[in-house]
């Protein structure tokens, strides 16, 4: 189990992170969730070892391991640029954990061929120069050198972020399906919401230093707790007072029309459910991607974005009138 | 990202090494060159200008300064056109038979300061094969011909094109090629695309280029020494005779003074248009250079002449020096090539006899030890200053750094006057006339380059290889040497190459520096040129020069060329 308690981490006078108060449990996966400089990889970093708090505590197994030194913290970590040794061969670089522990060379040996194994490198690219080796199979052995280390914790700092989308989608499960086998406890680095959404079993959303929520992929993703957590995982309608007061006329619900409201975009309906206001606007443009269609519609005097399944129905054209439904429940408002 | 590393306390060891770099620093760093400053100014223990007044009274000495300036303006426009021609005619154009011409100018790399002079001398000197040609045409025509201004110029324009070879090569193929097509697609044509696109963006290389070009002309010693003769001398070689008198020494600590003074001025103006950054590219993706055609016919016919009269040029001293090397003593002194009088009578000669070896050998220890030591000292400064937070350690960096701002000749004199007497810094111990003090010299030239050069390389390194060994439990004496060391090897072996290969046939140092019991070649090789000198002599320099060549082209294509490479893929197919 991990414990951040009221943890400051400081650059020179800037603040990078502000009395974060955190609790890890054993085999999970959790990621930490938010956009460049919010403090995501800082956190991470500070529980490697690279970074000494300013203030606070960490606690692994309820041992304080602030101040200890990175070598004795039995923690692997998976850099975004990988950081192989480019002059050792793949069978090196994964060997190196385990030479430095003077672990005997057929130890050693057994260790790097079962590692290799679980994560699909065969013995023939075991012999070869880290540079020879594509990006994913990089990033394979770089998660091979962390894991065979058999660390308490492993550590992540967005290792997909430098592959395409396909091999980045294709390798997400597999690092899914290691992390169950092997039962460690991981965090994960990413500013890719689907990334946290599809890997993680908890999440937190880091924004300017502090975490703005902690909670499970579906949790943040139907109940976010605060305005940026709403607008920073999927696609979000902003309703102004004139079209909130029009849902609330509708359907008696008690939205308040000083504050702005959140809605999913795909909780905007074409079809009426019960308990929905029924509104009217223009569609000013569509967007097309294959799956989906995106439309851009005028109503109430603002705009609003609609989705539809490309399920075979017909599209609707610019200037084209739409009606669409809203139940006041999906609505989310933040002080 | 930044990172935050807290300061511990040093540990014994840590101490005992900056302990030991601060004393290499301090006294044969900065403690001779100020030394020599302090003799300047002061007569008899006071204050005095005496030195300047004496200075300014002596004809020679002012001549030579104006000669210096002079050859140093006169080499900017002539080093930046051949120069710049001759990256163009291998790296932009597309001329037929462009590897044989860069090969050939490339030969400026592997061959220069004496060794080219001499080669020159050989060829064009009084005896040289040119001038009996040109006699031949031109009976009445003064057989020293090749001497003075004229003979100086050209020859230090062919000698010191080198840095544009490595430099300027280095940026036009660092351009983006698109920016080229673009420029052709708005409607450029080729000479607007070579003066408004590929010039311009060249422009601070150039300006980088000009100024070193300029300061070798002002401390050219070798060139003008050897080829100048009585009506042209410059700075540097009157240093050198200023300097074998007791009574000029002065007058030859001013003159280096004012060349140190004209470097650091100069040197200032370079770093601050570095600073302004270049702008040779700001793609994102960049394409690679593609030859261009020369589409005027005219251009196109000029350009190849041009070219292969720089060919020619190149060559021709080179070719003679190799061709005479494997003649008898005879030819050489006559410049006749017959075939009765080939021989390898000098080259079993060099292998065979203990005293034609020994130059050789003693300049390659003294190279080699000298390379290797300001490797190891700019590895351990390098790690230092980089790692370290603490503001004393940078006094590490700039000390290294110095004698970049100083002529090679104020260094030596520096040496040479400061431990000419037992100085408590070593021990109470007279350096000169012992075999250290040029082993000395070497390596405190050497240091700013290499510094610079491997702090560069550390500096690439990412700080994530080291992360990543630590998490693995590795510490960081052991990261040290298993993972920092060997990603910057490559780096730390080119430049001990280009320092052995800088060092190899030195003269500028040598000359004041020397034990008489270990001539370096350098020294040998002069000597050799010198009219009047045993033709034995002037065979054993040729192939010292050839050989010289040889083993600078070797280390050169091991460490730069990729030839390391080429003969591990070589030996791996065999195996």
């Amino acid at each position: 189990m991990i414990e951040f308690k009221h943890v400051d981490i400081k650059y020179g006078d800037f603040t990078a992170i502000k009395d974060l108060n955190l609790t890890i449990s054993a085999g999970e996966f959790f990621t930490f969730l938010g956009p460049s400089g919010c403090g995501k990889t800082t956190t991470l970093r500070a529980l490697v070892g690279f970074n000494i708090p300013a203030s606070g505590q960490i606690l692994v197994d309820g041992k304080d391991i602030t101040r200890e030194s990175v070598e004795k913290r039995q923690i692997g970590m998976v850099f975004q640029s990988y950081a192989l040794f480019p002059t050792m061969t793949v069978y090196e670089n994964i060997a190196f954990g385990l030479k430095v522990r003077k672990l005997p060379k057929d130890e050693i040996d057994r260790q790097v061929n079962q590692v290799a194994e679980k994560i699909r490198i065969s013995s023939q690219q075991l012999k070869r120069n880290v540079a020879e080796l594509s990006g994913g199979q990089q990033q394979r052995i770089a998660l091979a050198r962390a894991i065979v280390q058999e660390p308490k914790i492993l550590c992540l700092d967005e290792p997909l972020s430098n592959l395409d989308a396909k091999l980045r989608i294709s390798l997400r499960s597999e690092l899914k399906r290691l992390q169950r086998d092997l039962k460690i406890t991981t965090l994960y680095v990413t500013h890719d919401q689907d990334e946290a959404m599809n890997l993680s079993d908890r999440i937190a959303v880091f924004n300017n230093g502090y975490i703005e929520q902690v909670g499970t992929p579906y949790d943040i993703y139907n109940h976010s707790r605060s305005e940026f957590v709403c607008d920073f995982i999927g696609d979000i309608n902003r309703l102004e007072a004139a079209m909130l007061s029009d849902i609330n006329r509708q359907t008696g619900a008690s939205l308040k029309e000083n504050l702005t409201g959140f809605i999913r975009i795909e909780r905007v309906l074409s079809l009426e459910k019960p308990h929905t206001a029924r509104l009217k606007g223009t569609v000013e443009d569509l967007e097309y991607n294959g799956m989906l269609a995106k439309y851009t519609v005028h109503a109430c005097g603002q705009t609003i974005k609609i989705v539809e399944k490309n399920d075979g129905r017909e599209f609707f054209r610019p200037g084209q009138e739409i009606i669409f439904y809203i139940s006041p429940d999906d609505i989310m408002q933040y002080q | 990202m930044k990172k935050k590393t807290n300061t511990a306390r040093l540990t014994p060891g840590a101490i005992i090494l900056r302990l030991i770099l601060a004393w290499l620093i301090v006294t044969f760093v900065l403690f001779p060159n100020i030394n020599i400053i302090i003799d300047v100014l002061h007569e008899d223990g006071r204050f005095s200008t005496e030195a300047f007044t004496k200075l300014l009274r002596s004809r020679r000495a002012v001549k030579s300064m104006v000669n210096s300036l002079v050859l140093g303006m006169a080499l900017v426009v002539t080093v930046n056109v051949v120069g710049t021609l001759a990256v163009l005619f291998t790296e932009y154009w597309d001329l037929k038979g462009s590897r044989i011409l860069k090969l050939s100018y490339m030969t400026s790399l592997v061959y220069g300061g004496v060794v080219l002079a001499t080669g020159y001398k050989f060829v064009y000197g009084s005896k040289g094969i040119i001038t009996k040609l040109l006699l031949l045409i031109m009976p009445e025509m003064n057989p020293s011909w090749f001497s003075g201004f004229g003979a100086v110029l050209f020859v230090m324009t062919f000698a010191c094109t080198s840095n544009h070879i490595i430099f300027l090569t280095n940026a036009i193929r660092a351009m983006d090629y698109h920016v080229i097509e673009a420029a052709q697609n708005l409607g450029a044509s080729d000479s607007k695309i070579l003066f408004k696109v590929v010039l311009p963006s060249l422009k601070p290389t150039l300006f980088a280029l000009t100024i070193m070009t300029f300061l070798t002309g002002i401390c050219a010693l070798s060139a003008p020494l050897m080829i100048g003769g009585s009506k042209f001398q410059t700075i540097n070689p009157m240093i050198v005779s200023f300097a074998q008198a007791p009574g000029s020494r002065d007058l030859a600590a001013v003159l280096a003074l004012f060349l140190g003074l004209m470097t650091i001025v100069l040197l200032y103006f370079m770093n601050r248009v570095e600073r302004k950054g270049n702008y040779i590219s700001i793609s994102k993706t960049k394409e690679k250079m593609h030859k261009q055609k020369l589409r005027n016919p005219t251009a196109n016919i000029i350009a190849h002449i041009l070219a292969y009269g720089m060919f020619i040029i190149y060559m021709l001293p080179i070719c003679f020096v190799v061709l005479f090397s494997f003649c008898d003593a005879l030819s050489i002194k006559t410049s006749t090539l017959r075939l009765s009088s080939f021989t390898l009578k000098n080259y079993i000669a060099l292998f065979t006899k203990q005293d034609a070896f020994r130059p050789y050998l003693v300049s390659i220890v003294y190279s080699v030890a000298a390379a290797v030591i300001a490797g190891l000292i700019c590895v351990v400064a390098a790690r230092l200053v980089l790692k370290s937070k603490r503001k004393i350690d940078s006094f590490f960096e700039y000390g290294l750094l110095i004698p970049w701002l100083l002529p090679t000749t104020f260094i030596a004199l520096g040496l040479m006057f400061t431990y000419d007497s037992p100085r408590f810094l070593v021990g109470n111990k007279v350096l000169i006339g012992s075999i250290w003090i040029m082993l000395i010299a070497y390596v405190v030239v050497k240091l700013p380059f290499s510094f610079r050069m491997i702090r560069a390389a550390f500096f690439g390194v990412e700080d994530s290889l080291e992360e990543a060994a630590r998490t693995m439990g590795a510490k960081p004496v052991y990261t040290l040497f298993k993972v920092i060391l060997p990603v910057i090897l490559p780096t730390v072996m080119s430049v001990a190459a280009l320092n052995f290969n800088a060092l190899l046939s030195d003269y500028d140092l040598s000359v004041f520096l020397y034990s008489p019991k270990y001539q370096p070649l350098g020294v040998i090789i002069k000597a050799a040129s010198d009219e009047g000198v045993n033709e034995n002599a002037q065979a054993m320099a040729l192939v010292y020069s050839v050989v010289l060549m040889i083993l600078c082209g070797l280390a050169l294509y091991l460490t730069q060329g990729g030839g390391t490479q080429a003969i591990r893929k070589k030996l791996k197919r065999k195996s």
